[in-house]
């Protein structure tokens, strides 16, 4: 899989392209807008990643005129800007996704799968798995080794949302918006009282703990160390 | 930078008020000059009929009596008529049968006409005999015994009459030229000066960027332009407003961003300084809390500056107050579950409001979050709606540690928490979010307490009325 970033920041661009590089992808990064869209044009990408803000052509040029071209690779906006209207022209604009800065990679990570699996026609996996637990999307029964475990529809969405993103730490920001559909900051204990629930169910009557804290990031699937 | 566009715009400015002037003055001198033409016309053609009617009248007197008195009764009539007559002069002159005068009398002064021009004038119709300008009008008839009498009248003192009136038809219309033009010049100046003034003030906010000047106010009269001056100062006033409150916000926010920014400094700058490894992670741990609270904190002031402002447009669609409640109820579900705290949310009648859905949820949720918050184990929490004709009403009643009298008033203001050793979490922006919303949306939210009792909130917004 081939990602292409356009982002001018040195400390965003690395930061993106290690954490790219870990998950399995060939990352080639552009640092501004032009010779983003020359890389662009020369096509073979799965997905590109595009900041709004660039020297010398803007994202959202970048992406007309990519468009205009015929290049139908999909595009994540990335944007410092976030009031609704610069969503919807980044959408106009032919971008694919929208994200807002500063976010966090397993966000942005989830959204490129999710890009690319929209436009290779991927079908959805109907089960995961994270060492021995397991998640069954249609039948909806979660299974730690031999045990059944009964989960109540939000804390199945969570679980689902942190074996998706097994292995990274996902944020309480991104964990109110995937299993509630809100949106507003979490100015609110809500997750930290859902996840010590789903923690209740998964973990607390085996001996390895699987959902850990991660001080000031949020949380993270990960076998013990 | 002003000097290229200038020219062009004070040219404009002079050929269109020029062109008013010009256009004022040429209807104006159109008006009088046709105005005195047709009286002229009809005057002149009156005058005509006048001596005309008076030299057939004489003619048929004359007529009469010579056929009664033969021709010394006619003399008679003529020489009574030369003494006493009050009316001008006329010219009278009787040819025999062989066209030899018989008698011819004419007023002093006027033998010029060249009688023969006459002729013997058989037919008995009008001849005209012609001294330069003047005409000598002439009527004949032929009487019974085969003599000819003729009837004349000069027009001189008509035509010195009508030169008297072109005379003074002149001198009007150089009048109506002059007033015509002055009248035309002031009429545009003050018809163009409120755009004049509105041009200047404009030029004036483009060099120097300042919007705090006018456009003088004439709105006393109320016409269109006027109405412009108005309507232009009016946006400038929401502009400058706009201005104030944006400067306002933005100074509000880097301040408010100073305290925590400087924690997260201080942090980082002491465990660089000495730490284990250890005591490095726990900093660095603190650091990313610290960001996410700012981060947090940032986004929250901006979403009040922004409700505050009007910068943003609500997207507003109808809101079922009820339904939103429910999902509110459910989000804080859990939380709620933990504390053993009952959250209520009483029976009633779905309310629909006009109102940004994501923003009232916020509202709600903010509420609720507080009530759960400030509420010990095992309380309970009761939300209500009603409404009325006009209003939506929705109550957040907990039964908590309530809020002292002497806060009160305070809570709404940003970054104020009456826990001042701040140990319970949050920003001390939730009321301030919660007030700006509901204000943006028209609302008003206010708050009773009872320490020790709990808190009421109680918020009001106004009903989407059916179309």
């Amino acid at each position: 899989m081939r990602v292409l970033l356009v982002e001018d920041d040195q400390t965003i661009a690395e930061f993106v392209e290690k954490g790219l590089r870990e998950a399995g992808f060939a990352v080639e990064v552009a640092a501004d807008g032009r010779a983003g869209l020359e890389q662009a044009l020369t096509g073979g990408h799965d997905a590109a990643i595009v900041d709004v803000m660039l020297p010398h052509l803007d994202g959202l040029s970048l992406i007309d005129a990519l468009r205009a071209k015929g290049v139908r690779t999909p595009v994540l906006i990335l944007s410092a800007r976030r009031s609704v209207d610069d969503r919807v022209r980044g959408l106009q604009a032919g971008g694919d996704d929208y994200l807002t800065k500063p976010f966090d990679f397993a966000e942005l990570l989830a959204r490129v799968q999710a890009l690319i699996r929209r436009a290779t026609g991927t079908p959805e996996p109907t089960r995961l798995a994270f060492a021995d637990l397991s998640l069954d999307l249609l039948t909806r029964k979660v299974q730690r080794g031999s045990r059944a475990i009964d989960l109540r529809p939000r804390e199945f969405a969570l679980l689902e949302y942190l074996m998706r993103n097994a292995g990274r730490v996902v944020s309480k920001t991104s964990i109110l918006s995937h299993v509630w559909g809100y949106n507003f900051d979490p100015n609110t204990n809500v997750v930290d009282v859902l996840v010590s629930r789903l923690r209740d169910r998964i973990d607390k009557p085996f001996p390895a703990k699987l959902l850990h804290t991660v001080r000031g990031v949020g949380y993270v699937l990960r076998t013990p160390s | 930078m002003t000097s290229p566009a200038n020219p062009t715009r004070a040219t404009i400015r002079r050929t269109l008020g020029l062109r008013l002037s010009v256009w004022y003055a040429a209807v104006f001198i159109i008006g009088i000059v046709a105005l005195a033409g047709l009286t002229y016309t009809l005057l002149a053609s009156s005058l005509a009929q006048r001596d005309h009617d008076i030299i057939y009248a004489t003619l048929r007197e004359y007529a009469t009596r010579y056929e009664l008195g033969g021709l010394p009764a006619l003399q008679r009539s003529v020489e009574l008529e030369e003494r006493t007559g009050d009316q001008e002069r006329l010219y009278v002159r009787l040819l025999g049968r062989g066209a030899e005068v018989v008698l011819t009398r004419s007023p002093q002064g006027w033998g010029g006409f060249a009688q023969e021009d006459l002729g013997d004038a058989q037919s008995g119709n009008a001849d005209d005999a012609h001294d330069g300008r003047a005409v000598l009008e002439v009527a004949s008839a032929r009487l019974y015994d085969g003599t000819i009498l003729q009837v004349g009248k000069t027009n001189e003192i008509r035509l010195a009459l009508l030169r008297k009136f072109q005379w003074i038809v002149g001198l009007v219309s150089i009048v109506a030229l002059i007033v015509g033009v002055t009248g035309g010049l002031i009429l545009t100046r003050s018809t163009l000066q409120p755009i004049y003034d509105l041009i200047h003030v404009v030029q004036g906010i483009i060099r120097t960027g300042r919007t705090d000047t006018r456009v003088p106010d004439r709105s006393a009269r109320g016409d269109a332009v006027d109405e412009l001056s108005a309507l232009f100062n009016t946006m400038l006033d929401r502009i400058n407003r706009l201005i104030g409150a944006m400067g306002e916000s933005l100074d509000n926010v880097s301040h408010d961003l100073r305290t925590p920014i400087a924690r997260l400094r201080g942090r980082a700058e002491s465990a660089l300084q000495h730490g284990t490894p250890d005591e490095q992670k726990e900093a660095l741990e603190s650091c990313l809390e610290e960001s996410e609270r700012i981060l947090a904190m940032l986004d929250t002031l901006m979403d009040i500056s922004e409700a505050e402002t009007g910068v943003v447009q609500l997207q507003r669609e109808p809101v079922g107050l009820r339904a939103l409640l429910e999902e509110v109820v459910e989000l804080y579900e859990d939380v709620a579950d933990v504390k053993r705290i009952v959250v209520t949310l009483e029976p009633g009648e779905e309310v629909i409001v006009s109102g940004a859905r994501d923003r009232l949820r916020q509202v709600f949720a903010n509420l609720l979050d507080n009530a759960i918050k400030y509420t010990p184990e095992r309380g309970s929490v009761t939300l209500n709606t009603s409404a009325d004709d006009r209003t939506a009403v929705v109550t957040v009643a907990d039964t908590g540690v309530g809020i002292g009298a002497e806060h009160l008033p305070r809570i709404w203001e940003r970054l104020y928490r009456a826990d001042a050793s701040r140990s319970s979490r949050g920003l001390g922006l939730g009321l301030s979010l919660v007030k700006a919303y509901v204000q943006a949306h028209g609302g008003t939210v206010e708050a009773v307490s009872e320490p020790g009792r709990g808190s009421l909130f109680t918020v009001r917004l106004p009903i989407l009325t059916p179309m």
